[in-house]
């Protein structure tokens, strides 16, 4: 009986069917807040108000020409997509949706939150690696710029997440959400670091304003640029699991995750990390794209400190209800 | 270390093929090196082949956006040349489609900047807004964008008391967009870091290097051909001339704004002082014989044209100035010890129009003589060239 | 400076209907005067060419259809024609007008070219 649950927390919820099918639908949700944002209609004619439009464009990348640029490392060149794809599914395997216990457990022990958030910065690696071997200028300098705004928003991300464990006394993420749920005031004590966390989430992403890896109009396609076809539609999928794995990660540390079991917690889940995507949305629909040298001086000089201020007073905290 | 990347001649930031060569040390701009000619179209030949009407027709096509602009100083050429006077109405609504072209070109050009710095919200709203000056320009003349108002002596379409009406009731809604817009564009942090600073370009280097338009204006130089050297109704019109001082794109932004504020005024003046009477004169087939050279203040800076008649139906000679051509030593200097990031931005400050500016020159050798190639014969030597040029080898691809 | 400048207009707009038209479904109308395709009445043609000497694309030609009567047909190259209305103006008996068509597009090149008689 546990071995088929744990087959079905991999291969069905959360695991790899619903993680895909959520991806592909939260993809849909930031397009259409993001159109309507801007007073236009979004994917509009493909499914119920255009809901298998993203589920269509990656069935069309997966049949395009797919193209390894002579000079690239082809082996790496390959490899990355994939890489990349399995390592932002097995972060979301950390998070407490359903499949836990009081013990612990391959998926959820003491220090699962250090885990999924370093599952994580190995995605942002991945793609400065997959510039780096396109061997391209454009490839080259957008996957310079990658590793140059990790070094900005890691540290905030970190920082953000930490606050809260602290004040939970707990590295498992499951305990950190249970502890909110005993006690939801305290969220209440977090809200700095919550948008911390999601603008940090939102540079993690490579959202406007931190699209600069792959800024358009600057770097045509940035690391992406000599990527076509499945190793595309690899990438662009593995950014959608990222989003939903990085809201989830939110959705647990700052929302109090996702309790009552399997159908209530999915509720939890969809209607809590679809809340953090539509004010990611907001997010990308009300700046413009910043340089990357700005993002830098921007996370150093304004999110750091906010982020250790954030951390200051739920120390403060706990030392009064103790 | 320093490589070279190319912009263009396909690339997002460029709406038209041009290319930009430029070295960079990581994020840093050290040269840059501007290639034409992706697109020259002959337009000065074709003009030789069509009579004085059609050509109002092919200098339209010059450029999509001051398509206006181009037809006007053609033919505000030819009728110095034939000794024409336009009646005041016709000038009247002549001036009225320059202004709204105006508008929409200025309204395109912030949505630009706002794509190009990333802002696509921005970039969608003034859009939008840019579709009410397109209504009011078809409801004019018949199309969104080739007006085709202009004929020689005069205009070609009346404008009736409806269509004023029409026009001044959206007028209220374009100022109060805009006003928005001006406001947000400089309270925005995001919008303005981009902008500010960026792209410097002092007023001793703009006067040097010929800049034109909103580049020259905001370097601080009131240059404006509507008052310097008026035509058309302009030395009745009351209207200032937007200047900045700051020189930066930030700049460009503010004397766009505010001269889309002027032509505001300037459109609703010109509405309600406009005079009866007839539209237009009529215009022989054949001009007489002279030359003529007309300038006028397109949106992107000052057009020029050059015509003249030999005394046949068709010009002996037309050479168009078109105002990008003169700020690309600008860019240039523009462009340099700035971030990868800002090139987008620079190059499109400029509102660069590059099809407008393609122009040849032949080169001849002296020694040698004039050569005469056949197209397949180029052709042959361009294929011929590739093949020879070892692709492999570092470097190669990018010699010129 | 001021974050989120834009916030409360987005925001409004969230629960508007978008400024955008879902073109093919549905289409907005075009003014009074404007410029779509030319069209011919044959009856109050008097053959001058005037049209066919003004056009800048060269999209006309008015061919005399019989020897003993004056009546005229034109050949209409729609790929060609750029929707001036110069051809409208030089007409001094009002044989060629413009209509609202702006749909006038075709897989075929052949398909665009339009007799009047």
């Amino acid at each position: 009986m546990e071995t088929l649950k744990d087959i079905i927390f991999i291969l069905i919820y959360p695991g790899l069917f619903f993680l895909l099918s959520y991806s592909l639908f939260v993809e849909w949700v930031d397009r259409k807040v993001y159109a309507r944002l801007q007073n236009r209609y979004g994917p509009l004619h493909t499914g119920f108000a255009g809901m298998l439009q993203p589920t269509a464009d990656f069935i069309k990348l997966m049949f395009k020409e797919d193209i390894v640029p002579e000079k690239a490392d082809k082996f790496m060149f390959s490899a990355l997509p994939i890489f990349g794809l399995a390592i932002v599914a097995t972060s979301s395997l950390f998070l407490p949706v359903w499949h836990y216990t009081a013990q612990t457990s391959f998926v959820s022990f003491s220090g699962d939150l250090i885990v999924a958030v370093y599952l994580l910065s190995l995605a942002t690696l991945v793609l400065f690696l997959a510039g780096w071997h396109s061997t391209s200028p454009f490839a080259t300098i957008g996957g310079v710029r990658v590793i140059t705004m990790l070094f900005g928003y890691e540290i905030p991300f970190l920082l953000a997440l930490l606050g809260p464990a602290i004040l939970a006394d707990s590295w498992r993420m499951m305990n950190i959400a249970a502890f909110y749920q005993q006690t939801p005031v305290l969220l209440l004590v977090n809200i700095i670091g919550f948008f911390v966390a999601l603008i940090s989430l939102q540079a993690k992403l490579e959202r406007c304003p931190f699209d600069i890896p792959h800024a358009e109009t600057e770097i045509v396609g940035g690391t992406f640029t000599e990527y076509s076809g499945r190793k595309l539609a690899f990438f662009k999928l593995m950014t959608s699991i990222e989003m939903v794995v990085g809201s989830g990660l939110i959705a647990v540390v700052f929302m109090g995750g996702f309790p009552g079991g399997f159908w209530i917690g999915m509720a939890h889940f969809v209607v809590k990390t679809t809340f953090i995507v539509i004010l990611l949305a907001f997010i990308r629909a009300l700046c413009s794209r910043i340089r990357v040298e700005q993002v830098v001086t921007f996370s150093w000089r304004y999110l750091t400190p906010i982020a250790i201020l954030q951390i200051l007073i739920v120390i403060l905290v706990k030392a009064y209800i103790n | 270390m320093e490589i070279k990347i190319p912009i263009g001649p396909q690339h997002p930031a460029l709406k038209e093929p041009i290319s930009l060569r430029v070295t960079v040390d990581g994020e840093h701009i050290k040269d840059v090196d501007i290639r034409l000619g992706y697109n020259h179209r002959g337009l000065e030949k074709l003009a030789e082949q069509k009579n004085w009407v059609q050509n109002i027709y092919v200098m339209e096509r010059i450029c999509g956006i001051c398509s206006h602009s181009h037809t006007t100083c053609y033919v505000q050429a030819v009728e110095q040349i034939q000794g024409l006077e336009v009646p005041k109405r016709g000038l009247y609504i002549r001036t009225l489609v320059a202004e709204l072209e105006r508008v929409h070109s200025h309204l395109l050009w912030l949505g630009v900047a706002g794509h190009e710095t990333g802002f696509d919200t921005f970039f969608m709203y003034t859009w939008r807004d840019r579709e009410i000056v397109m209504d009011i320009l078809e409801i004019i003349s018949g199309n969104r964008v080739h007006y085709a108002i202009n004929s020689i002596g005069g205009v070609r379409r009346d404008i009736s008391e409806e269509q004023k009406k029409l026009i001044l009731g959206s007028l209220d809604t374009l100022i109060k967009r805009t006003e928005y817009y001006a406001n947000i564009g400089t309270i925005e942090p995001t919008f303005v870091a981009r902008l500010d600073g960026v792209g410097p370009l002092s007023k001793e280097q703009a006067t040097s290097l010929c800049a034109v338009g909103p580049v020259l204006r905001a370097s601080g130089v009131a240059n404006d051909v509507r008052k310097d050297d008026p035509y058309a109704v302009y030395d009745e019109l009351p209207f200032e001339v937007a200047t900045a001082t700051s020189g930066d794109v930030l700049g460009r932004v503010i004397v766009r704004v505010k001269e889309l504020l002027e032509s505001y005024k300037m459109i609703e003046y010109l509405l309600k002082n406009i005079p009866e009477g007839p539209i237009s004169v009529r215009a022989p087939r054949k001009i007489k014989p002279g030359e003529a050279i007309s300038r006028y203040e397109a949106p992107r800076g000052e057009d020029l044209h050059y015509v003249k008649s030999n005394g046949g139906d068709k010009p002996e000679r037309l050479k168009v100035r078109a105002p990008t051509l003169a700020n690309y030593p600008a860019t240039v200097v523009m462009l340099k010890n700035m971030f990868i990031a800002d090139i987008p931005i620079i190059f499109a400050a400029i509102d660069p129009c590059v099809c407008c500016a393609e122009r040849t020159v032949q080169l001849i050798d002296t020694k040698r003589g004039d050569k005469v190639m056949r197209f397949s014969e180029l052709r042959k030597m361009s294929i011929d060239f590739y093949k020879k040029m070892d692709l492999s080898k570092k470097g190669n691809l990018w010699k010129l | 400076m001021k974050l989120g400048a834009f916030l409360p207009e987005i925001f409004k707009h969230l629960f508007k209907k978008p400024n955008t038209v879902c073109y093919p479904f549905e289409k907005i109308g075009v003014p009074k005067d404007f410029r779509g395709m030319p069209v011919f009445t044959s009856s109050k043609c008097i053959g001058c060419k005037l049209c066919v000497m003004d056009c800048p694309a060269e999209a006309l030609e008015i061919i005399r259809v019989s020897e003993t009567e004056k009546k005229f047909k034109m050949i209409l190259h729609n790929d060609r024609c750029i929707h001036c209305a110069q051809c409208v103006d030089s007409c001094n008996k009002d044989a060629i007008a413009m209509n609202a068509d702006y749909e006038l597009a075709a897989f075929d090149r052949n398909k665009l070219k339009i007799e009047y008689l």
